[in-house]
């Protein structure tokens, strides 16, 4: 439920970057979309501020306050922000680790 | 002393000081000065260190000259926050802190540990000094030992002014003193808030036709936040002066257009060096020229570096590191050169961030804030990013804080189309009140 909730969160800020040219694509972002890496459209001040919007709408939907750009997130074997799917995944375990404290 | 001897030979009768609802002459100050040094003749002895903890008052200032003439050594402490006293009075090594009940003046004497080197030599050669603290915002304060005589002659020659004064800055700032001494030296008058609000300050303009407001571009702003020159008559106002933080050049224009006559002229000084005489190029320009007989300068890797006959001998806890060995000091304000020898202040060193090795100023993208619509007041800083190394942050003060989450991407949205890619605030944080000091100083690192 959760999960639907956050990856339809991170899709919105896409939709909002895809008004510039060239994030044209992400208008057809899905839970496959690249995000960061490889062959993806984002340069690392893209995704700081992606995270950051990501962050804010977390608080207003769940009222809660996650920080994902930290230590944690950079150290992990495999990148969190590989794609809209392992960026889902994680800010899950964010949230859940809030809750369970 | 030349300029306490102005005050009868020539001032005797002009208005010297309003505080607190009385108008004291420059007579009235003299007579005030001779009483206090009568007072502290017999307690206190040439060469000594002495504190005096109160921010400016009629009392306060007549206690300062009269211990001029004592070739005494002032500490002027005008916190209020205990342990910020404490500190200063042990850091300067103080032998007597001199305080106010109510017009009764205060003795307390101390038995400090040896002196430093700095002011024993004041002590020998009967020069008065000077002890100031910096802020402190990125670590303990530093203690500066000025020679006050020498401070004090700077101002010789100052002609015979009608005016009148407000004096914004504190008892324990360095432009505060300024605007003291060359208040004095020209003989005018001098109105003295007793609190530092929109409000009274405002409500002193209007009461006493104040001609010459110095103030930090945080004050001023306020001013328009709170729509003080709407409230109150501020058409006396001939001349604002701004500094001791950069001017955000959209605020200037917005003051300007508020102000209408008003001329704004913008003033340069660091605590080590004193003020430097400074000429903004017109009144809605950032822009100033050094042009000061006491001071030269030259701009080294985008710093200013200063080096004047009024700079400070030392400091009593810190090493001389932001000073070369032939006297250049390091001011730290990074300058942004023009034509024909203008500069621009664009911000200080510490607070650049760095956004992935890409250089960002604070006040670039503040002014560039402040012109949207919807917004009233920011601060722009960096924070810790594990991506970036730092990223972006603003503060921003709305007009209204409906549809925040729309107010934030509009904002970006507005920023991307204006700067480029890395000075554009990834976090923006709606607040209510930026952070500024006690003293309308924006704090844009955090204290440690």
């Amino acid at each position: 439920m959760s999960l639907e909730k956050i990856e339809g969160l991170i899709i919105e800020i896409l939709h909002e970057l895809a008004e510039e040219e060239k994030f044209k694509s992400f208008l057809e972002a899905n839970t496959d979309t690249p995000l960061y890496g490889g062959s993806s459209l984002l340069e690392s001040i893209d995704l700081v501020g992606l995270l950051a919007d990501l962050e804010d709408a977390v608080a207003d939907e769940f009222d809660i306050d996650i920080i994902i750009a930290d230590e944690r997130a950079m150290s992990q074997r495999i990148s969190p922000f590989r794609s809209v799917r392992s960026l889902t995944n994680y800010v899950q375990k964010l949230i859940d680790k809030v809750e369970v404290e | 002393m030349w300029l306490t001897n102005k005050f009868i030979e020539e001032y005797a009768e002009k208005e010297a000081i309003v505080f607190d609802g009385k108008v004291y002459t420059y007579q009235n100050l003299y007579d005030r000065i001779k009483h206090y040094q009568k007072i502290i003749d017999q307690e206190i002895t040439e060469g000594q260190v002495v504190a005096i903890t109160s921010d400016y008052s009629f009392e306060s200032i007549a206690l300062f000259f009269a211990l001029v003439h004592k070739k005494t050594i002032i500490v002027p402490i005008a916190s209020t926050v205990q342990e910020e006293i404490k500190d200063r009075i042990e850091e300067s090594k103080t032998d007597v802190v001199l305080s106010f009940d109510k017009e009764q003046l205060i003795f307390k004497k101390r038995d400090p540990s040896e002196k430093h080197e700095i002011i024993n030599k004041l002590s020998t050669s009967k020069h008065t000094g000077l002890i100031l603290f910096s802020s402190g915002s990125t670590g303990r304060p530093k203690a500066m030992v000025h020679n006050l005589d020498n401070l004090i002659n700077s101002y010789q020659g100052r002609k015979n002014k009608r005016l009148v004064f407000l004096i914004f800055l504190m008892f324990d700032h360095i432009g505060g003193l300024n605007t003291l001494f060359n208040c004095l030296a020209m003989g005018v008058k001098i109105v003295i808030p007793t609190d530092r609000t929109i409000e009274a300050v405002c409500k002193l303009i209007e009461d006493h036709k104040v001609n010459i407001l110095p103030a930090s571009p945080t004050f001023l702003n306020l001013i328009l936040i709170g729509e003080g020159h709407v409230r109150y008559d501020l058409s006396s106002l001939r001349l604002i002066t701004y500094g001791t933080e950069p001017m955000p050049e959209s605020l200037l224009l917005r003051l300007k257009e508020s102000f209408g006559r008003v001329k704004f002229l913008q003033t340069f000084g660091t605590s080590e060096t004193g003020i430097t005489k400074t000429q903004s190029k017109n009144s809605t320009s950032t822009f100033i020229k050094i042009g000061d007989e006491n001071s030269e300068y030259k701009i080294v890797d985008g710093e200013l570096w200063l080096r004047s006959k009024t700079q400070i001998l030392g400091y009593l806890n810190a090493s001389m590191e932001r000073f070369t060995t032939d006297g250049w000091f390091k001011t730290g304000d990074l300058v942004e050169v023009a034509e024909e020898g203008y500069l621009r202040i664009i911000g200080r060193n510490k607070e650049i961030i760095n956004v992935g090795g890409e250089k960002v100023l604070p006040s670039e993208i503040e002014s560039i804030l402040l012109t949207h619509p919807d917004i009233i007041d920011c601060l722009v800083y960096g924070q810790a990013n594990a991506i970036t190394g730092q990223a972006v942050t603003a503060d921003i003060v709305p007009k209204s804080t409906n549809e925040v989450r729309q107010l934030k991407r509009n904002i970006k949205k507005f920023c991307k189309e204006r700067l480029d890619r890395y000075k554009v605030p990834a976090k923006i944080n709606i607040v209510t009140k930026t952070n500024f000091s006690s003293r309308f100083k924006k704090k844009r690192i955090q204290d440690t």
